[in-house]
């Protein structure tokens, strides 16, 4: 099956984006935790500070003696050294207090760091202020900030496994995800490149999700319908042509050859020449009527769209063959659509298309018989029915009566190239209406209908 | 005589215009190229011009075309086309073109047409003619809306009456179906010929009384013409 090189991976679009939103997302979480990190320590610090302050300010209240006295007190109660004091006299040797040397400080009453030797040979980190009373003697009010510090690393260290562990993941999920849709778009281009390779019936996997490629897929499937049907089409085309223009230009070579071998006179040569040029014609107005299809079938003529009103239409054909219809004794009645059946298209090829549907009533339906051209206004948009109380069409072959060049065995009988029916499918397309056959039992009734509301 | 014009690069096709024109009667002249058919043209003494839409080199038929009628050369233009598209069609006409013929086309249906283009180019432009159009006892009064024949008044249905004038107007001229349909229908593509016919053949029998000689004749394999009774 399809193996994913992990050197591809990088490539794809589905990894690129995941790598943008982990990079994104680890931003704003390197952003986020950041400032969590500042908040709580510029907090932590500010409360140090304000406990140093309220020592200072205990101590400086008292007179000098029992200030000794509370500061000896004071390393009594804190055992465990978590607000060691010192007093020093004002020449800086050590009078009370677990602090027994004085650290160096630039200024009074700001709070500063430094390394405590404590007592049973440990140092700490201690955060301390030095304070100068009234009489010299200088105060060392501290606190252990270890545990403060402690809970920084413990926050930082949150941060890098957290921050690790977000990076592994996005990465994996990343990874996974251009992995899955490489190995979905390596299905997609495997069945393009077996449909570029000949076999058209392919058609582009779906997952039925609807999600972005689905719906890609379906559309690229929706052409390839399409195209499929052209394809066969155009197969069916030159396969009908060639059987189908094998007859006339047999005839045509035999006449012109029995002509060549017999000794003729004038007149019976003035006979070939004609029945050749008629045969000829025919040949010439077979391929008319192909060019003129394929160019209907160039919807880039949809550009020379107006408004038409299809009952002028209607009236424009029947009037025109009222008289054919006439000489075989039908009756062909027009019936317009109470409010004006306007559209956007081609009046010449609906004409066309309408004169086509007549025609055919007219040469399939029995004399005597009757026919009648309608326009109808529905809610999908205006169209054209004809009906005729004729054969009617098998069901069979209502589909393929559409087909270039195809000839129902009933009709081979009579005049035609069997490109009438396909030029008005052919209409019907360009101008997004649908055609149908339909049963009018007895006969056929045709519907040439707007599918979508016009303008 | 007509002196016409053959813009037509295809040497096979060329030819065989030239022929045909030649057996209608016509001098032919033909170059291959648009410029030698700017220049013949320029050089003037044309009663027709056949332009091919497509031509080599750096002018094609509609360049010519344009060029023509810049120049103010109102030499009737005849295009003839492998685009049979309504829009190129249009296109032609409106570069000034004053008729259009898609390839592949039937000989009778050109000879047709030039001469009714000539016709319309050599007919005297008076004003006073458009009331009433005559032809031997033939008459058709164009403000009533009304034809007779001799005494007898012939009742038209407005299609008929339609067809009869456009023979009247270019009476001893062949006038080909597909004409016919352009010209009464204003649609411009058929190949329903055969229900021309019938509308023809019901206008005869209206215009060609029992008893009275035959007005509207069919020449074979080309259309219809309409003569003044000998």
């Amino acid at each position: 099956m399809f193996s994913v090189h992990l050197s591809e991976i990088p490539r794809t679009t589905s990894f690129r984006t995941g790598l943008k939103f982990l990079g994104l997302f680890g931003f704003s979480f390197l952003a986020l935790f950041g400032y969590i990190y500042w908040q709580t320590a510029v907090y932590l610090k500010s409360e140090t500070d304000a406990s140093l302050h309220r020592q200072i300010d205990n101590r400086r209240l008292q007179p000098p003696l029992l200030r000794k006295q509370e500061v000896i007190r004071h390393e009594l109660q804190d055992a465990e050294g978590r607000w060691p004091q010192g007093l020093f006299s004002a020449q800086g040797e050590h009078i009370a207090g677990v602090i027994q040397t004085m650290p160096p400080y630039l200024e009074y009453e700001k709070a500063d760091e430094f390394r405590w030797e404590k007592p049973g040979g440990y140092t700490r980190t201690i955060r301390f202020m030095a304070h100068r009373f009234d009489d010299g003697e200088i105060l060392i009010a501290s606190q252990d900030v270890h545990d403060i510090r402690e809970f920084d690393e413990l926050l930082v260290h949150a941060l890098v496994s957290g921050g690790g562990l977000l990076l592994v993941v996005g990465l994996l999920g990343s990874i996974a995800m251009g992995y899955s849709a490489r190995r979905r778009l390596d299905t997609l281009s495997s069945s393009i490149k077996g449909i570029i390779e000949g076999d058209l019936s392919g058609r582009l996997p779906t997952r039925g999700n609807l999600d972005d490629i689905d719906r890609l897929a379906n559309v690229v499937n929706s052409m390839l319908d399409e195209l499929e049907r052209l394809m066969s089409e155009v197969k069916g085309v030159c396969d009908d042509i060639a059987h189908d223009l094998r007859t006339p230009l047999t005839r045509l070579i035999a006449g012109l050859e029995r002509a060549q071998r017999r000794e003729l006179r004038e007149d019976d040569y003035a006979q070939t020449l004609e029945s050749a040029i008629t045969e000829a014609r025919g040949l010439l107005q077979t391929f008319r009527a192909l060019l003129r299809i394929s160019e209907i079938e160039d919807s880039a003529r949809r550009s020379n769209f107006a408004r038409v009103d299809l009952n002028l239409i209607g009236a424009d054909a029947a009037e025109f063959f009222e008289p054919l219809a006439e000489e075989r004794g039908m009756t062909l009645t027009f019936e317009p659509s109470p409010s004006p059946a306007v559209m956007s298209g081609d009046a010449q090829m609906l004409f066309d298309a309408a004169c086509n549907l007549l025609d055919n009533a007219i040469k399939f339906s029995p004399d005597n018989s009757r026919i009648q051209i309608t326009v109808l206004v529905l809610p999908e948009g205006p169209g054209l029915r004809v009906t005729d109380n004729g054969p009617g069409i098998p069901e069979a072959e209502r589909e393929a009566v559409f087909r270039r060049l195809y000839r129902s065995e009933s009709s081979r009988h009579t005049t035609g190239n069997g490109l009438g029916l396909s030029m008005v499918a052919a209409v019907a397309r360009l101008h997004d209406m649908s055609l149908k056959v339909h049963d009018a039992s007895p006969g056929c009734r045709v519907d040439l209908m707007g599918k979508t509301v016009s303008a | 005589m007509t002196h016409v014009l053959i813009v037509e690069d295809d040497a096979t096709t060329a030819e065989e215009i030239e022929a045909a024109l030649f057996d209608h009667g016509f001098e032919v002249t033909c170059v291959d190229n648009g410029r030698d058919g700017l220049l013949q043209a320029f050089g003037g003494g044309f009663d027709i011009i056949v332009l091919d839409r497509m031509l080599p080199g750096a002018v094609d038929g509609l360049g010519v075309l344009t060029a023509l009628r810049a120049a103010s050369i109102t030499t009737p233009v005849l295009i003839l086309s492998a685009l049979g598209a309504l829009d190129e069609r249009v296109k032609g006409l409106r570069a000034g073109g004053d008729d259009y013929l898609t390839k592949p086309f039937e000989f009778v249906e050109l000879t047709a047409r030039l001469d009714a283009l000539v016709r319309r180019r050599t007919a005297p432009v008076t004003q006073e003619r458009e009331s009433r159009l005559k032809l031997g006892n033939l008459e058709v009064d164009l403000l009533d809306r009304t034809v007779r024949r001799g005494d007898r008044t012939i009742d038209l249905v407005p299609r008929e009456y339609a067809l009869l004038e456009h023979l009247m107007r270019n009476p001893g001229q062949v006038v080909t179906r597909t004409m016919l349909f352009e010209a009464v229908w204003n649609y411009s593509y058929d190949e329903r010929t055969n229900v021309i016919e019938v509308h023809i053949g019901r206008l005869r029998r209206k215009v060609d009384g029992e008893g009275e000689e035959q007005m509207i004749h069919t020449v074979r394999g080309a259309g219809y013409v309409l003569r003044a009774p000998e």
